[in-house]
C-alpha cells in the first residue's frame, strides 16, 4: 500500500509543480504587461482630461449654443458598449463588467425600449453573442496595442448609429485601473452630453475668440472627445485585466506552494512509515531465524 | 526679444512638447495663425498641417498636426492633436506607402465611410510628406 501511494502523491506533487510554472509565468507577462498598460493609460488621461476641460470651457462660455450632441431625444433604443478581456484566468474581472452590463440592459428592456450592444473583447462578444441582445458590433483582440486611428474607426461606427437614429442614447461599461491590487467597473453615459454636467464647476472665464464659431469648435470637438473616451476606457480596461490577472496568478501560485508543502509531509510520512515497517518486516524475520 | 510663453503639445500617446516658445505658427481651419506670448483667449479647430514652433536658438522647427485643437489662454496655449511629429523625425517612406495605400482605397471604395477614412488618411499622409520635404 505505501508504496503505490507513495507513487501517487509523488505524481501529484509534480503535476502541482507544473501548475504552478504555468501560473508564475502568468503572472510575470501580466506585470510586464501591466507596466506598459498603466503607462499608456496615464498618458490617454492627460490627453482627455484637457479635452474635456475645454469643452467645459465652451459649453460654460456659450451656454445657449445648440449642439446634435446634447440635443435630447425621446429614448427608444439604447447603445451599450461594453468593455472586457480577451482572455480569460483574470479572477472576477471579465464576469463582474458582464455582469453590471447585463443588469443594466435587463434593466432598460423591462421599461420597454430596445439593448443593442457594442462588444469589445473577446470575452464580451462570446457573453452577449449567447444572451437575448442584438450585438450592433463586435470587436476582439483590439485591446493590446490599440491605436487611436482604430478607435476613432469605432467611434465613427457608433457615431453613424447615433446620427442616423439607430440609437438614442450610448452607455458604457468597463473597468478602471485604480492600483495593482483594486479594479472598479464603471458605467456612464457617452450621449447625449449632459450639459448640466459640464457646465458645473467654475463660472465663464470671459470672453474667449472661437474659429470659425463655439458651435463648429464644440461639434468638431466631440467626435474627439468620445473618441477619447473610448481609447482611455479600453487602455484603463486593459491595465485592470493584466492587474486583475497578476493578482489571481499570485495567489494561485501561492496556493499551489501550499500544497505541495502539505503533499510533501503527507510523502514524508509515507517515506518513514514504509521505512519503519521495513524494519519491523527484518527484525521479525531474524527473531524467526534465530 | 518678445515674451515667452508657455506651450504643450499633447496627444492621446504622450506628451509630445512641454515648454517655452516665443512664437507658434498654426494651420487652422481658417487658415495660418501665428501666436505670440499675450494672446486673447482663443480656441480653433486644426486639420492636418504643419506647426511652426520657434526654438530656444530662434530658428523654426516644424512638425505635422494630423487634426485636433488649439487653446490659448492665459495659462498658455495647448494644442491637442491626434498625433503629432517633427518633421525631421518623419519616416517619408512610410508616409509614401501610406498615400499609396490610401489613394488605393479610394479608387476601390465600396461605401461612403470607407471612402472619407481613406480621404483622411490621404490628407494625413500628404500633410506628413509635405512637412517632411519643407520642414
Amino acid at each position: 500500500m505505501a508504496a503505490s501511494n507513495m507513487k501517487d502523491i509523488k505524481r501529484r506533487i509534480k503535476s502541482i509543480e507544473s501548475t504552478m510554472q504555468i501560473t508564475k509565468a502568468m503572472q510575470l507577462v501580466a506585470s510586464s504587461k501591466l507596466r506598459k498598460a498603466k503607462e499608456r493609460a496615464d498618458n490617454a488621461r492627460l490627453f482627455f482630461d484637457t479635452l474635456y476641460d475645454t469643452m467645459c470651457e465652451i459649453s460654460r462660455n456659450a451656454p445657449e449654443f445648440s449642439s446634435v450632441f446634447t440635443k435630447k431625444r425621446e429614448i427608444r433604443t439604447v447603445l451599450l458598449i461594453v468593455i472586457a478581456g480577451d482572455r480569460g484566468l483574470a479572477g472576477g474581472f471579465n464576469s463582474n463588467i458582464l455582469k453590471l452590463a447585463y443588469r443594466r440592459a435587463q434593466e432598460i428592456s423591462a421599461t420597454g425600449k430596445t439593448v443593442e450592444i457594442v462588444a469589445i473583447g473577446k470575452k464580451s462578444v462570446e457573453y452577449f453573442e449567447k444572451r437575448e441582445f442584438t450585438v450592433r458590433a463586435k470587436y476582439s483582440e483590439i485591446a493590446e496595442g490599440i491605436s487611436i486611428y482604430e478607435s476613432s474607426d469605432i467611434v465613427q461606427t457608433i457615431m453613424g448609429h447615433y446620427m442616423n437614429g439607430l440609437c438614442d442614447s450610448i452607455e458604457l461599461f468597463y473597468t478602471s485601473f485604480l492600483n495593482t491590487l483594486t479594479q472598479e467597473t464603471k458605467s456612464y453615459v457617452l450621449l447625449p452630453l449632459e450639459v448640466g454636467e459640464i457646465t458645473k464647476g467654475g463660472k465663464a472665464t470671459g470672453l474667449t475668440e472661437y474659429e470659425p464659431s463655439a458651435e463648429a469648435v464644440f461639434d468638431s470637438i466631440v467626435p474627439g472627445y468620445i473618441t477619447g473616451i473610448l481609447f482611455g476606457a479600453i487602455v484603463d480596461s486593459f491595465a485592470a485585466e493584466q492587474a486583475a490577472r497578476r493578482t489571481a496568478m499570485e495567489s494561485a501560485s501561492d496556493n499551489a506552494g501550499e500544497i505541495i508543502g502539505e503533499l510533501q509531509l503527507v510523502y514524508n510520512r509515507a517515506r518513514q512509515a514504509s521505512i519503519t515497517q521495513e524494519i519491523t518486516e527484518i527484525v521479525g524475520g531474524a527473531q524467526v531465524q534465530s | 526679444m518678445s515674451a515667452a510663453f508657455k506651450l504643450k503639445v499633447i496627444t492621446p500617446e504622450k506628451l509630445f512638447f512641454d515648454g517655452e516658445t516665443e512664437n507658434i505658427i498654426v494651420r487652422t481651419t481658417v487658415g495660418d495663425v501665428g501666436i505670440l506670448a499675450k494672446h486673447i483667449d482663443y480656441v480653433a479647430v486644426l486639420p492636418s498641417g504643419p506647426l511652426k514652433v520657434k526654438m530656444q536658438d530662434g530658428s523654426f522647427r516644424t512638425a505635422a498636426v494630423s487634426g485636433g485643437t488649439i487653446k490659448v489662454s492665459k495659462e498658455g496655449v495647448v494644442i491637442l492633436a491626434t498625433a503629432v511629429e517633427w518633421a525631421d523625425e518623419i519616416d517619408i517612406e512610410h508616409a509614401k506607402r501610406s498615400e499609396e495605400d490610401a489613394r488605393e482605397k479610394i479608387k476601390i471604395h465600396t461605401s461612403g465611410v470607407e471612402f472619407d477614412r481613406a480621404q483622411a488618411k490621404l490628407k494625413r499622409a500628404l500633410n506628413r510628406i509635405n512637412v517632411s520635404r519643407n520642414g
